[in-house]
């Protein structure tokens, strides 16, 4: 039997760079039909509904764009805000061609770098008499095409409903479809160098960690920046006519990037030279950038491939200090009070929190967000807006407190943030090394303690800092801060309860990459129920202070009968949920 | 008289409809390496995992050092050192940490813990790299670390999912020198391997599974006498016992 012969001939049409690229791509096709097919009814119907959603919002962009474009293109409109805005409709395909070009240039680089040195298909692929520029182009259109399709999603009616606003000339929606494509490909490829650039100085394994770090970051930074906008730029007044203009002169023939959005509008409005040779520059620059990419991308890629296989082991710098469960950082005293292993789960669990970058960018959000919000009250000085002056003295007194106790809620709500992380997944966190725990004479109680105590103290920690800033910026009076402080303890105590116990209910043991540990269902069951318990928690605490002053009980009471409340139900939700799922723990990782 | 240190009585684990560990009863004792044998999918990691507590059985019993994995875990755990067939340790500890880590959840003597990492450390040539990162290690360095931690406890009853695999020679060569020395000194090893040599040379006795039921158990003497063909050879036992037959002579015909 001459089976040589006939594995050559199987791979003798794979020679060619097309038909290989068809292949791969059909392989993904099917492994992602597979996966489907075998995934569960509910994940089903749930890809069915996104799907329709998607497509819905879509239509729905596309229908608001093409009115809200139509009128602001009317004259009347124009005459209503005493601006001419058709020049400014003019620059948007350039704009949204652009954000498209620099979206998937700064988006593709994580998936490229995970395609192409991370995922564990690339051994294989190499060895098999595939030709690497198939496997480059494949591997850049399954990185290109999520992110593509997202921004698509958006970008793709708005430029649609601008044409149709606009009455431009037909061609100008299938050159809009190319141009997209082509762009976001060029993107990719540029990426795929940079990509090459990094992992020659970098392991990629650390530099998809450092890029998770700042991705992260970046993303929270952008998500709260228009909140904090409004309040530091309060002074910064540009009216609609500026920002117009500042549009207006970004729009220019320099940059190339303009180039094809200009081009769009050119050939739909009907000047056909002018359309012509701005769309037809960019398609070839836009060619020569890609070929040029994915020539150099495969002269640098066996280098930087050659580099991962012969990575040398580096010592840890500076070196780590001596793992021991009792003589830690954590304190003397708490290692004397806690039994050994659930000391040596704390200090593991913060050693590869802290080491892991990826673990990092998660859990540095919430401080983010607090470092902002302390820096807004600094600015506020968290005294309540005097307004006319007319409001008695009692009802300005009371407005205070409920400000400051709203200033120790805001530190509760970034308690939370920090224990959904720490609590709904501290089991998740153990990943496939949890075998380690359950292999080992570890108490179910010990187990939930130490993980517990993981999520617990940093938040504690971030909580009293929180509040100690609160307390010397809004001036709160001792029995305020102390009360405060067993409030926070105590609402913290039961929030971590509740979050650690739905996220045994939902712990994912299978993830490889930290950033995809999340609980699932069950992990947004546990969020939402703390959204619900925590008002209700802290409330317990404050509205015997308000029902005091009320009837003019001394405040004493209120403050008794607060603590009394508050403390029992949040010590109940603390310890209640865990006793619940204790027996679930010993099943854990079980499949 | 050897004591019983594994003890599996009428073991039987269902997911859904498929059987994969059907009605296994066997022991292994004090002294003894224990070979596992069976094809891909036979129930082998499955049989090893309700050994070591990492899977509960449908039904059945297993005893580890004389306690029962279910209602006395926590003391069967403390006896029992498991090496999985995939070494998944915690990737941002160094060596180093990870030992000491294990030795603080099976609760050691502090004082004797520094000396033994050192000795464990030496022993399986990672010395050099102790202070390094686990995800630094090769797949043969960190397969010899999760031995090093199963070791750490010195426990009485050792199990191993394919311990050999990704070793070279001469770690291969120390991991079997050490589980001889183990059972001589009164512990009981057992472990899983696709490789016949390793079983026919090492183990006192084997135990052959196929499609979750135990077909065979006993000495490489007590074995040939189960085989009616009169074979010697443990790989032509396995072939004979599991239906293997077969595959070799498919396997002759491609030669």
């Amino acid at each position: 039997m001459n089976t040589t012969t006939n594995f050559s001939s199987l791979h003798g049409p794979d020679a060619r760079v097309f038909p290989a690229v068809r292949k791969l791509l059909l392989l993904r096709v099917r492994i992602t039909y597979n996966s489907l097919r075998h995934a569960r009814f509910r994940r089903k119907i749930g890809t069915v509904i996104i799907w329709l959603m998607l497509l819905g919002f879509a239509i729905f962009i596309l229908s608001m764009s093409r009115m809200l474009l139509g009128l602001m293109r009317s004259p009347e409109f124009a005459q209503y805000v005493g601006v001419d805005l058709k020049a400014f409709l003019a620059t948007i395909p350039a704009l949204t061609l652009s954000g498209l070009f620099v979206g998937t240039l700064l988006t593709s680089f994580g998936v490229l770098l995970q395609a192409l040195y991370l995922s564990g298909d690339m051994d294989f692929l190499l060895a098999t008499p595939v030709p690497i520029r198939a496997v480059f182009i494949a591997k850049l259109l399954q990185a290109v095409l999520p992110n593509f399709a997202l921004i698509s999603l958006f970008g793709l009616p708005i430029l649609f409903g601008l044409g149709i606003s606009s009455g431009y000339n037909i061609i100008y929606y299938p050159l809009v479809i190319l141009a997209m494509i082509i762009l976001a490909l060029t993107a990719a490829g540029l990426s795929s160098l940079l990509v090459m650039l990094v992992v020659r100085a970098l392991p990629p394994r650390r530099a998809a960690e450092i890029l998770g770090f700042f991705g992260a970051i970046f993303g929270f930074v952008c998500s709260q920046a228009g909140n904090f906008a409004n309040s530091f730029g309060r002074d910064m007044n540009i009216s609609g006519g500026q920002a117009t203009g500042i549009l207006l002169r970004s729009n220019t023939l320099w940059l190339p990037l303009n180039w094809a959005g200009q081009g769009l509008v050119a050939l739909g409005e009907g000047r056909w030279l002018t359309g012509t040779l701005l769309v037809g520059a960019t398609f070839g620059l836009a060619s020569i950038a890609f070929w040029f990419a994915l020539v150099t991308a495969e002269r640098w890629y066996y280098s930087g491939w050659a580099g991962m296989q012969v990575v040398a082991r580096k010592k840890t710098t500076p070196p780590p200090r001596p793992f021991n469960a009792n003589g830690t950082s954590l304190g003397s005293g708490l290692a004397r009070l806690l039994p050994k292993p659930v000391l040596a789960i704390v200090q593991k669990d913060f050693l590869t929190l802290r080491r892991d970058l990826r673990n990092l960018s998660q859990l540095v959000s919430p401080v983010i967000l607090g470092v902002m919000y302390t820096l807004l009250m600094f600015r506020t000085g968290g005294e309540p807006p005097a307004g006319r002056g007319e409001a008695p003295d009692w009802f300005m007194e009371t407005f205070r407190v409920v400000l400051a106790y709203g200033s120790v809620g805001m530190s509760l709500f970034v308690g939370w943030m920090l224990l959904s992380r720490l609590a709904g997944m501290g089991f998740s966190q153990e990943g496939k090394n949890y075998w380690m725990l359950k292999v080992s004479p570890v108490r179910v109680g010990h187990l939930l303690a130490s993980k517990f105590l993981v999520a617990y103290l940093p938040t504690l920690g971030l909580g009293l800092t929180f509040l100690t800033v609160i307390s010397i910026v809004q001036g709160l009076s001792i029995l305020e801060f102390v009360y405060s402080l067993i409030a926070i303890i105590m609402c913290l105590a039961g929030m971590a309860g509740i979050l650690l116990s739905f996220g045994v209910a939902g712990a994912n043991f299978t993830w490889d990459d930290p950033r995809k540990m999340n609980g699932g269902v069950m992990g947004c069951f546990g969020q939402i129920l703390t959204m619900l318990y925590l008002p209700i928690s802290f409330g317990l605490f404050i509205a015997p202070l308000g029902v005091a002053q009320f009837f003019n009980y001394p405040i004493i009471y209120g403050y008794l009968f607060g603590l009394i409340i508050g403390s029992s139900v949040a010590a109940g939700f603390a310890f209640v949920p865990l006793w619940l799922v204790r027996k679930r723990v010993e099943r854990l990782g079980e499949g | 008289m050897p004591e019983t240190l594994i003890e599996t009585r009428n073991l039987i684990k269902r997911y859904g409809e498929k059987v994969a560990v059907n009605n296994v009863s066997f022991d292994v004792y004090s002294r003894e390496v224990f070979g596992f044998l069976g094809p891909n999918g036979a129930g082998k990691t499955t049989t090893i995992k309700m050994i070591v507590g990492l899977l509960q059985p449908t039904s059945g019993a297993v005893k580890v050092a004389g306690y029962d994995v279910q209602t006395q875990s926590m003391r069967a755990k403390a006896s029992c050192g498991y090496v999985p067939d995939t070494p998944n340790l915690y990737a941002k500890l160094t060596g180093r940490e990870l030992l000491r880590f294990v030795s603080d959840l099976y609760n050691l003597d502090r004082d004797q813990v520094a000396h033994r990492i050192d000795e464990l450390l030496r022993m399986f040539d990672l010395a050099a790299a102790a202070d390094d990162t686990v995800d630094s290690y090769s797949h043969g360095m960190q397969q010899k670390t999760s031995l090093a931690a199963a070791l750490m406890h010195d426990p009485k009853v050792l199990v191993l999912d394919e311990p050999t695999v990704g070793l070279d020679p001469k770690s291969a060569r120390l991991i079997k020198d050490i589980l001889r020395q183990l059972a001589d000194r009164g512990a009981a090893v057992m472990l899983s391997t696709h490789i016949l040599e390793i079983a026919e040379r090492m183990c006192d006795r084997i135990g052959i599974i196929n499609k979750g039921q135990l077909i065979a158990v006993g000495t490489m003497e007590e074995l040939r006498t189960l085989d009616k063909t009169g074979q010697t050879s443990l790989e032509d036992i396995f072939l004979g016992l599991t239906g293997g037959a077969e595959e070799t002579e498919i396997a002759e015909i491609l030669k």
